[in-house]
């Protein structure tokens, strides 16, 4: 039967759904494990154990947590926008899903090389900004707006870090596709020739793109109850929480690939190299969440206006400075 | 008033599946996230029983929503006036279900040390006001006291306790 | 200076009757009685002379309301009372609020308690209570509420205004500030006016006292202050002490000053770690539990519970100590020292922290008389003002130490004073537990029923908070005819809608935080 198939739709078209498919689930359960890992890692920095009855070490905290928010009554508030608040979460998964196409875990494990890669995850992670203003406008809720315009303010002022960081990385290997840019460190990594700063350049506008501490003011909790998604519960809830960790393992992913030599290395097959990478930078940006203070609003934007960008333009002038001698 | 603990449900669900059931409530008793509601003193005793020391994490109830809309436990914890009590009946209102509530404290109980004859501004007790599942006594109670308050709130979920209640001596 | 400040009233003020008093015997030196007509010209003189507002409340005395000012000095100890006798049929009484800032607050709470009415006081809206009152709850007699104070009481209601909208912070609040509600008028993410809205935790503790004997009211101050339990309780029992005149042995006075340190201790441990939560940084708060979990159980061997302690009686302590206590201490004493040194580098060399409290909230020392604020918010602004030095009690003027003082007022200056606080209290439970010397713990032939003999008095102590004043009236029966609680909370909160106008948000709420605030003393 699956001859049949592939003859009928073709070899490609199979891969590529396979792939999706792998995708999927990948999202859903490193999203389930992120979850796990926040709570252990933020209970060992307390100097406590975080869940440890449900499961052994806790590993089945987080199906406990699905479970539950499916099984939440589905509230709508009456005075709500209803398409714009029923859009949001759905909005706010799909950049996610489509940003890990492109990812490749190994030499032969990326659902699909397309050669402008990185430039379908920026692009898709900007939609994820106008996801977050449709949930705060849509919830018709003061704290909800402030929360999203926040958040907005906030993402396109990082925005454009993340991109000059990585920049210099791309003028290095001549190419857009992460493939190419993963085979390009096959000489070297780019985080010790010559783009450590890029490096850290993107880091740290990689948190702030992701709404994590010390850059968390959209979901401030002690002033503003809970930020843009304070009016959703259930499922709908459990998708935004599901974003943000994936979003910060897609940050994790795209630093992997291109400072960190992506899934190269010795001894280990390529995945397993790719996913300690991706996994220790996950660890350390939950490590600033429960050692840092946050940052006042317009702290914010002045860091990244005055600081940031000065900086990544400054270093991509002297990394095209240095190509060309 | 069923297994799931629940009171006031406004639309339970059409067809009912025990297992699923059984699995969902256990799935629930196991991830209980409370909203953080802190009246007066015994939120104290609230807050240290979410602390490293006595650490409600272990049971997986440490991740406290503020927001009504996605907390499933709100603890009464302090002495209810009645300015105060509107306030509460919203957040019980808004909170959707299965949503279950512990009254922490003598003064969610009944009023506590503050019933007096002619006492004008309290409300004796908060079950006056909304549906309560578990008492916890004392003024405060100590953070275990809390703890022991979740273990019989999962009982009430699951119909099985989690540790067995060690045998009286006497 | 109390000579001069009574050469100067006999003087400059005609037709005014001041008396000298006892200090010893009722804890103010002058008593002046005044009329309505020149009530204000002496609250001017005091202004004048740099005093500020202690207290304001009301005695019902069933034929007549008498208002009693208390003012005092930061730099020198001068402590005047002032009554005012007003009608209690339709009492009314001039406003001093366009004077001092505080009284603002304070009549407005004398008159929904008492009704009293203030002439061209701006606000008579409630306070604490709720609409559905309907009689004056502290009056002695059953006194309804009249149709036009109604209407004058329930006028407060945020409305709309084109260019801003109205933010409700609180009463279910994140952080752990407790009930309080504050009304913020925002014009994008700037706050153009701050209001606080009191009475969530109204728990009728001034009602409550005229309705319970001395020895019954005695687990109702620690509820007040559930963190400074221990200092409310000392309030309570030296007050009464002095009243009727019971000395305190000297063991006692030493184990009170102890315990009352090792309670600022702790409640300055749950504010650092409240203060950096509300900034975004959770992980100190877990960290000062757990140390705060060391005192708690230090005093959980003696006093028996962990919060709420009701260790003080009239006259000496519950029980005595043991070596296992000395010996607990002297090791916690130990770690806390040994802890300073990790949070310096967590929070307090922390860029991202000094950024946020540096230049924040800052209070001039020009305005501090007109709030009467006390405790390391005036400390902050470079008064060294500290009950504990000015007006001694228990063992404090047997043991040295010192005030710590800021420079400018800001956020980070009430969270060095804080921190300094602690490790002066350390300093001061090793020098006491030195000093502790054998004897009796408990005075001998205290009644059960205690009748004090009549008259007032009023008594102050410092609680981790500040100033908190106990006025005690007396009629020689065994209950108090009213009792009166100063709270520092009160004052302090007075400030913040001064501070909040033109902040951002997340600066307010940072201010708010270094106040240190716990809603049911303000309430009581």
């Amino acid at each position: 039967m699956m001859n049949e198939i592939i003859q009928i739709v073709g070899k490609e078209t199979v891969r590529v759904v396979i792939g999706l498919i792998g995708v999927l689930i990948l999202v859903v359960v490193n999203a389930l494990m992120l979850t796990w890992l926040e709570r252990k890692i933020s209970g060992h920095i307390q100097r406590r154990i975080g869940p440890k009855e449900v499961g052994p070490f806790g590993l089945i905290q987080p199906i406990a947590d699905g479970l539950k928010l499916l099984g939440k009554e589905i509230l709508t508030p009456s005075n709500v926008d209803k398409p714009l608040y029923f859009l949001a979460p759905v909005l706010i998964f799909i950049p996610v899903l489509v940003s890990f196409i492109v990812i490749p875990f190994d030499v032969c494990l990326q659902v699909k090389d397309i050669n402008v890669g990185i430039l379908v995850i920026l692009a898709f992670s900007s939609l994820s900004v106008l996801s977050i203003l449709l949930a705060g406008w849509g919830s018709n809720n003061k704290y909800s707006l402030i929360g999203a315009l926040r958040s907005v303010a906030q993402n396109i002022a990082y925005e454009i870090p993340l991109l000059l960081s990585i920049l210099p990385v791309i003028f290095m290997t001549n190419s857009l596709s992460l493939k190419d840019i993963v085979e390009v460190q096959r000489e070297g990594w780019f985080i010790w020739k010559w783009q450590f700063f890029a490096f850290l350049i993107y880091f740290i506008a990689g948190v702030a793109e992701t709404n994590r501490t010390p850059f968390d003011l959209p979901e401030a909790e002690s002033e503003l109850v809970a930020g843009f998604h304070t009016e959703y519960s259930g499922m709908r809830f459990a998708l935004f929480f599901l974003a943000e960790y994936t979003n910060i393992m897609i940050i994790s992913a795209v630093a992997t690939v291109f400072f960190l030599g992506g899934y190269l290395g010795p001894f280990l097959p390529g995945f397993v190299w790719f996913f300690i990478k991706t996994y220790l930078l996950v660890a350390v940006i939950m490590w600033f969440r429960w050692t840092f203070p946050r940052v006042r609003f317009d702290q914010l934007l002045n860091f990244s206006w005055k600081i940031l960008i000065p900086a990544a333009f400054i270093n991509l002038i002297v990394t095209g400075g240095l190509l060309k001698l | 008033m069923g297994k799931g603990g629940f009171y006031l449900e406004t639309k339970g669900p059409i067809i009912k599946f025990a297992i699923a059931e059984k699995f969902i409530n256990l799935a629930r008793a196991n991830s209980i996230w409370p909203m953080t509601f802190g009246l007066a003193c015994c939120a104290i005793e609230m807050m240290a029983a979410a602390m490293a020391r006595f650490d409600i994490a272990r049971f997986g109830a440490e991740v406290f929503r503020p927001s009504p809309r996605q907390a499933d436990l709100m603890i009464i914890n302090g002495t209810v006036t009645k300015k105060m009590a509107p306030t509460i009946v919203t957040l019980f209102e808004q909170m959707p279900s299965p949503k279950w509530v512990i009254a922490m404290g003598n003064c969610a109980i009944s009023g506590g040390p503050f019933v007096f004859e002619g006492q004008y501004n309290i409300i004796e007790g908060i079950d006056k006001l909304i549906p309560v599942d578990v008492y916890v006594p004392g003024c405060p109670p100590r953070p275990e006291g809390l703890l022991e308050a979740l273990m019989k709130l999962e009982e009430k979920i699951t119909g099985t306790r989690r540790f067995p209640i060690p045998e009286q001596k006497w | 200076m109390v000579k001069t400040v009574f050469d100067d009233i006999k003087n400059t003020l005609k037709g005014v009757e001041i008396s000298e008093t006892s200090y010893d015997e009722r804890g103010y030196h002058l008593a002046i009685e005044s009329q309505k007509a020149n009530i204000i010209n002496i609250v001017e003189f005091f202004d004048g002379k740099g005093f500020y507002l202690e207290d304001l409340c009301c005695v019902d005395y069933k034929d007549y309301l008498e208002l009693v000012y208390f003012f005092n000095n930061h730099k020198e100890l001068c402590r005047v009372k002032v009554a005012l006798k007003v009608e209690s049929d339709k009492p009314a009484a001039p406003t001093i609020s366009r004077i001092y800032t505080i009284a603002n607050w304070y009549e407005r709470e004398i008159h929904e308690f008492f009704g009293v009415y203030f002439e061209n006081h701006t606000n008579l809206t409630y306070l604490f209570l709720h609409d559905e009152i309907d009689c004056y709850p502290l009056r002695k007699d059953r006194v309804p509420v009249t149709e036009d104070d109604r209407r004058l009481l329930n006028s407060f209601k945020p409305e709309e205004y084109e260019d801003g909208f109205f933010i409700n912070l609180g009463p279910q609040h994140p952080s752990t500030h407790g009930v309080l509600r504050v009304v913020v008028k925002m014009d994008g993410e700037y706050i153009v006016s701050a209001e606080p809205v009191l009475g969530y935790l109204h728990r009728m503790h001034e009602k409550m006292a005229e309705n319970r004997s001395y020895l019954q009211f005695l687990p109702n101050p620690p509820r007040m202050d559930y963190l400074g339990a221990l200092n409310y309780n000392l309030g309570h029992v030296t007050t009464v002490e002095k009243l009727c005149s019971i000395t305190v042995p000297e063991r006692a006075q030493y184990i009170r000053t102890i315990t009352a340190e090792l309670n600022r201790i702790s409640s300055h441990l749950l504010w650092v770690g409240a203060f950096v939560a509300d900034l975004g940084g959770l992980t100190p708060f877990l960290y000062t539990f757990q140390d705060r979990e060391h005192i708690l159980d230090i005093l959980e061997g003696i006093a028996g519970s962990r919060l709420t302690y009701c260790y003080f009686r009239f006259g000496g302590l519950y029980n005595d100590v043991d070596d296992a206590f000395i010996d607990a201490t002297k090791q916690f004493i130990k770690h806390l020292r040994g802890r300073f040194g990790m949070y310096e580098k967590l929070v307090t060399k922390n860029v991202i922290f000094i950024n946020r409290v540096k230049g924040i909230g800052i209070l001039e020392q020009d305005k501090v008389p007109k709030y009467g604020c006390s405790g390391p918010v005036i400390r902050s602004t470079g008064i060294p003002f500290d009950i504990r030095k000015t007006e001694p009690y228990a063992a404090y003027d047997r043991i040295g130490f010192e005030i710590p003082t800021g420079t400018i007022g800001d956020n980070l200056d009430r969270y060095m004073i804080r921190i300094r606080e602690m490790e002066i209290s350390l300093n001061i439970i090793e020098e006491a537990i030195e000093k502790l010397p054998s004897g009796p713990f408990k005075a001998e032939k205290v009644p059960k029923k205690l009748k004090p003999p009549k008259g007032d008095i009023y008594h102050t102590v410092e609680s981790p908070r500040g100033e908190l004043g106990v006025y005690i009236v007396s009629d020689e029966t065994d209950t108090p005819y009213r009792m009166r609680w100063r709270v520092p909370s009160y004052s302090n909160l007075m400030t913040f809608p001064y501070l909040a106008k033109g902040e951002l948000i997340s600066d307010a709420i940072a201010t708010l935080g270094s106040y240190d605030l716990v809603i049911p003393e303000i309430d009581r």
